[in-house]
């Protein structure tokens, strides 16, 4: 709650007040120009109030958005562990910029990762592309291994 | 994002073009020459448009991540004559280079 009480943050309160209660009290002031005859003036008793109501909104999402915002800061610059080569990259070059609520879906080319375990079929293949490479005009069935 | 960016540059561009009119025609109309029905009739769309145009650029700005003050700055412009023009011109170009910049780099899905 502390982050909602810094000089700027009671300034935006005080001009979310100002705003509303001007706002409305223009709207009061056409409801009672319309009262006394003109007409026009309903529809502007109309308008006041919902641009009173359109402060309001936007006044409570900021505080909504930095609430929610002031804590994941922390943890976004920092990418988690074993997201591969590729997603760290991205994750320390994205960390300076300004991060948007909602977020759409990236997709990102994985990259195989050689981890030094040597998958069996894939090394007897290479063996024999080397044999191959080696011996020019062999015939497959000829592979001895 | 190139939706609402286009969303809010034609209503920009009506709540403009209508401020004009009611600028131009329907104040000198009404004060000068005592015929207030252009004020009356243009003066009460004018406020309708401008809660769309409000709703655009709320929206524009929630898509672009902009901060509060610009998002203000922006809604504050639709309301002078004549400087909504320039200010929606403003706005295009910034959202175009800011989302050309975003796409050069991506960001993770994950994090």
């Amino acid at each position: 709650m502390k982050r909602l009480w810094t000089p700027s943050w009671i300034a935006r309160h005080v001009a979310m007040v100002v705003l509303v209660t001007s706002f409305l009290g223009l709207g009061w002031w056409q409801v009672s120009r319309a009262a006394a005859g003109n007409a026009i003036s309903w529809g502007y008793a109309v308008e006041w109030p919902v641009f009173a109501g359109f402060v309001v909104f936007v006044w409570w999402r900021e505080v909504k958005h930095a609430l929610r915002g002031a804590p994941t800061t922390g943890e976004s610059q920092a990418p988690a562990p074993g997201t591969g080569p590729v997603a760290t990259e991205q994750a320390t070059a994205g960390a300076d910029r300004p991060r948007p609520a909602v977020r759409r879906p990236v997709r990102v080319t994985r990259v195989a990762v050689d981890d030094g375990g040597e998958d069996a079929d894939l090394a007897a293949y290479n063996r024999y592309l080397s044999w191959l490479n080696a011996n020019p005009g062999a015939k497959p069935e000829d592979y001895p291994g | 994002m190139r939706a609402a960016l286009t969303r809010y540059r034609v209503i920009a561009w009506i709540v403009g073009v209508v401020l004009i009119l009611l600028v131009v025609i329907g104040m000198p109309l009404k004060y000068g020459f005592g015929n207030p029905v252009v004020v009356e009739t243009v003066g009460q769309a004018h406020g309708f448009l401008y809660m769309v145009y409000l709703v655009a650029a709320f929206d524009l700005s929630r898509r672009a991540n902009w901060p509060l003050k610009r998002m203000v700055l922006v809604m504050l412009a639709g309301t002078v004559p004549f400087l909504s023009f320039w200010a929606e011109r403003r706005v295009s170009s910034l959202v175009v280079a800011e989302q050309r910049e975003r796409e050069q780099a991506p960001e993770p899905v994950a994090g």
